[in-house]
C-alpha cells in the first residue's frame, strides 16, 4: 500500500531530517513511527501527503509515486489520506458539525449526503451530543476527536497521525488510541507517529523506530524500546 | 455547480460579516481611491469639455479684395463650404460691418476721421476640426479674390497642443492611478487573506482544489469592489452636483460638464474599474497564499 523508496531530505540549511528510509507498510496495517522529537517522523508523514517533498527517494501510495503527482493534483491525493495533528487544526469559528463536514464539502458531496456521513462518524467518535458547539468549548480530547472525525469522515483508506496524543493526558489519550484501532478495524491502515512509550508499549502493534532521519528498528507487535 | 456557487457566496458573506473593522478598513479604503480616480476623470472631462468649447469658437476671416463681383462672392460662398472640415460659412457685407463698427465703438467720431468705409467684405467661416485651421487658412490664402486672411492660428495651435497634452498626460495619469488603486486593493485584501491563512491551510489539508479555496475570496473581492464603487459614485454625484453649483453662482456660463450620458460613461467607468479590481486583488493575493502552501 505505502511503500517509501530510499527516501532522504535535506533542507536547505544543510540539516539532514531523512537519510535513506526504506518501509514497506501493507493495506489496514497498524504502525507505530516512533522516536525522539526531530527524528524525522513528522518529516516522513508530510511527506506522505505531499506536505513536503524529498530531496531524492520516492514515496509509492498503491503504486503510484507520488513525484508523479503535480500540484493541482494533491488535493486528490489528500482525499485518500486523512491527517490528524497534535494541534488539531480545527476551525474556531465552525461548530463541530460544520468543521467535519468542511471535508465532505470540498468534494462537492450533496447536503443529505453530507448530512448523512458526519452524524454517523460524529456517532463512531462519540460528539454527537455536541455537534452544534465551537471547538473552543471542547476539551482537548473531544477537540482531538473533532480532527479524527474530519479525518475519515469521506472512508479514506489511509489514516495519518502526527502526535495525536501529544497534548492530551494519559486518559485520554488512551481514549483517542482506542478509537484508532476501532477505525484501523475497518479497514484503514494507520500510521501513527509518537513519542508516548506508555500507549505503544499497552497497545501493541507494529513499531518502526526512527533515529537521525534512519530506521533503526523495524518490529511487528514492537516495544517503544528494544 | 449552483450549490458550489451558493456555498462559495455564503462563505463569502459569512467572512464579509466575521471581518467586521477589516471589512471596513477594506471597503472604506477602496472607496477613497476610487473618490480620487473619479475626480481626476471629471477633471479631466472638464478639461477636454473647455477645450473643446473654445476651439468651437475659433474661426477665420477671409477678407476680400474690393473689385470682388457679387456673382464671385457668390461662387466663392460654395467653394468655400466645399473645403473638407469646414462648418459654416458666412458671408459679412462691408457695410453692415462698418455699421456694426460704428454701434461698437460710438465715442469713436469715425465719420469726421474717415469718410469713406474702410473695411472690406469678408467671410467668416467656422469649422468642425480646430486643429485644421492653419491648414484651412493658407488653403484661402491661395484664392485670387482673397485679399487677406485673418486667423487665429496661433491660438488654435496651442489650445491643440493644450488638449493633446492633457489627453496624454490624462492617460499616464489614469493608468497610474489605476495601477496604485489596484496595488492598494490587492493589498488590503491581502491582509484579509493572510487573516485566514490558518482556513487556507486547513482547507487544502482536507483536500480542496485550488479554485475551490479561492472562489470564495473572488467573491468577497467582488463585493468590496461593488461597495466601494457604489459608495464612491454616491459621494461623486453628490459632491459634483455640488461643486457645479456653487462653481455656476461665482461664475456663470463656464463651460462645465453637464450632459448626464459623459457623467454616467464616468460613473460607470469607476464601477467597471472597482468591481474589476476588487476581483482581481482578490486573485492575485490569495494566488500567492495558496502556492506557498503546496
Amino acid at each position: 500500500m505505502i511503500r517509501v523508496k530510499n527516501v532522504r531530505k535535506i533542507y536547505p540549511n544543510g540539516f539532514v531530517a531523512l537519510d535513506g528510509i526504506d518501509v514497506h507498510i501493507s493495506r489496514n496495517e497498524f504502525v507505530y513511527l516512533v522516536g525522539q522529537s526531530g527524528a524525522g517522523k513528522s518529516t516522513l508523514l508530510s511527506m506522505m501527503y505531499k506536505a513536503e517533498i524529498p530531496t531524492s527517494g520516492d514515496i509509492y501510495i498503491d503504486n503510484i509515486a507520488l513525484s508523479n503527482i503535480d500540484a493541482n493534483q494533491v488535493p486528490y491525493l489528500r482525499r485518500s489520506i486523512g491527517v490528524i495533528f497534535q494541534d488539531y487544526k480545527l476551525l474556531p469559528r465552525r461548530t463541530v458539525y460544520e468543521n467535519v463536514a468542511f471535508a465532505l464539502r470540498v468534494m462537492h458531496f450533496s447536503r443529505s449526503r453530507i448530512r448523512r456521513q458526519v452524524t454517523q462518524v460524529l456517532e463512531l467518535v462519540g460528539l454527537q451530543q455536541k455537534m452544534h458547539h465551537y471547538p473552543s468549548e471542547l476539551s482537548g480530547g473531544e477537540q482531538q476527536r473533532i480532527c479524527i472525525a474530519r479525518a475519515i469522515v469521506n472512508n479514506p483508506p489511509i489514516l495519518l497521525a502526527d502526535e495525536p496524543t501529544g497534548s492530551l493526558d494519559p486518559d485520554t489519550s488512551w481514549e483517542i488510541m482506542q478509537l484508532l484501532s476501532k477505525i484501523n478495524a475497518r479497514q484503514t491502515t494507520v500510521i501513527v507517529a509518537t513519542h508516548n512509550k506508555s500507549i505503544v508499549d499497552d497497545i501493541r502493534k507494529r513499531v518502526i523506530a526512527v533515529e537521525n532521519g534512519r530506521v533503526i528498528r523495524d518490529e511487528q507487535l514492537g516495544l517503544y524500546n528494544p | 455547480m449552483i450549490r458550489d456557487f451558493l456555498f462559495f457566496t455564503t462563505e463569502a458573506l459569512i467572512s464579509i460579516r466575521r471581518s467586521g473593522i477589516m471589512m471596513f478598513i477594506s471597503i472604506a479604503t477602496i472607496t477613497v481611491s476610487l473618490i480620487v480616480f473619479g475626480i481626476f476623470l471629471l477633471l479631466s472631462a472638464n478639461i477636454s469639455n473647455l477645450t473643446t468649447y473654445f476651439a468651437a469658437k475659433l474661426e477665420i476671416r477671409a477678407y476680400l479684395k474690393d473689385s470682388t463681383r457679387p456673382d464671385e462672392i457668390l461662387d466663392l460662398k460654395t467653394r468655400f463650404e466645399a473645403i473638407p472640415s469646414v462648418r459654416k460659412v458666412e458671408f459679412i457685407d462691408k457695410n453692415t460691418a462698418w455699421e456694426e463698427f460704428k454701434k461698437n465703438y460710438p465715442k469713436i467720431e469715425l465719420n469726421t476721421l474717415i469718410s469713406d468705409n474702410p473695411l472690406p467684405n469678408a467671410f467668416r467661416i467656422i469649422l468642425s476640426d480646430s486643429a485644421k485651421l492653419t491648414t484651412v487658412a493658407n488653403h484661402l490664402k491661395g484664392f485670387e479674390s482673397v485679399e487677406d486672411v485673418g486667423d487665429m492660428g496661433a491660438i488654435a495651435d496651442r489650445i491643440t497642443a493644450f488638449s493633446e497634452y492633457t489627453r496624454i498626460a490624462g492617460i499616464i495619469l489614469v493608468s497610474l492611478l489605476t495601477f496604485a488603486t489596484l496595488l492598494i486593493i490587492v493589498n488590503t485584501i491581502r491582509l484579509t487573506v493572510i487573516a485566514r491563512q490558518d482556513e487556507i491551510t486547513i482547507m487544502q489539508l482536507v483536500g480542496a482544489t485550488t479554485s475551490f479555496i479561492r472562489w470564495p475570496f473572488i467573491i468577497e473581492g467582488l463585493i468590496i469592489g461593488v461597495i466601494g464603487s457604489v459608495f464612491s459614485i454616491v459621494f461623486l454625484i453628490f459632491g459634483y452636483s455640488f461643486f457645479v453649483m456653487r462653481f455656476q453662482e461665482k461664475i456663470p456660463f463656464f463651460p462645465l460638464v453637464y450632459s448626464h450620458f459623459t457623467l454616467n460613461i464616468i460613473y460607470l467607468g469607476i464601477f467597471i474599474v472597482g468591481t474589476t479590481l476588487g476581483v482581481l486583488g482578490a486573485y492575485l493575493s490569495v494566488s500567492r497564499t495558496i502556492k506557498s502552501n503546496y
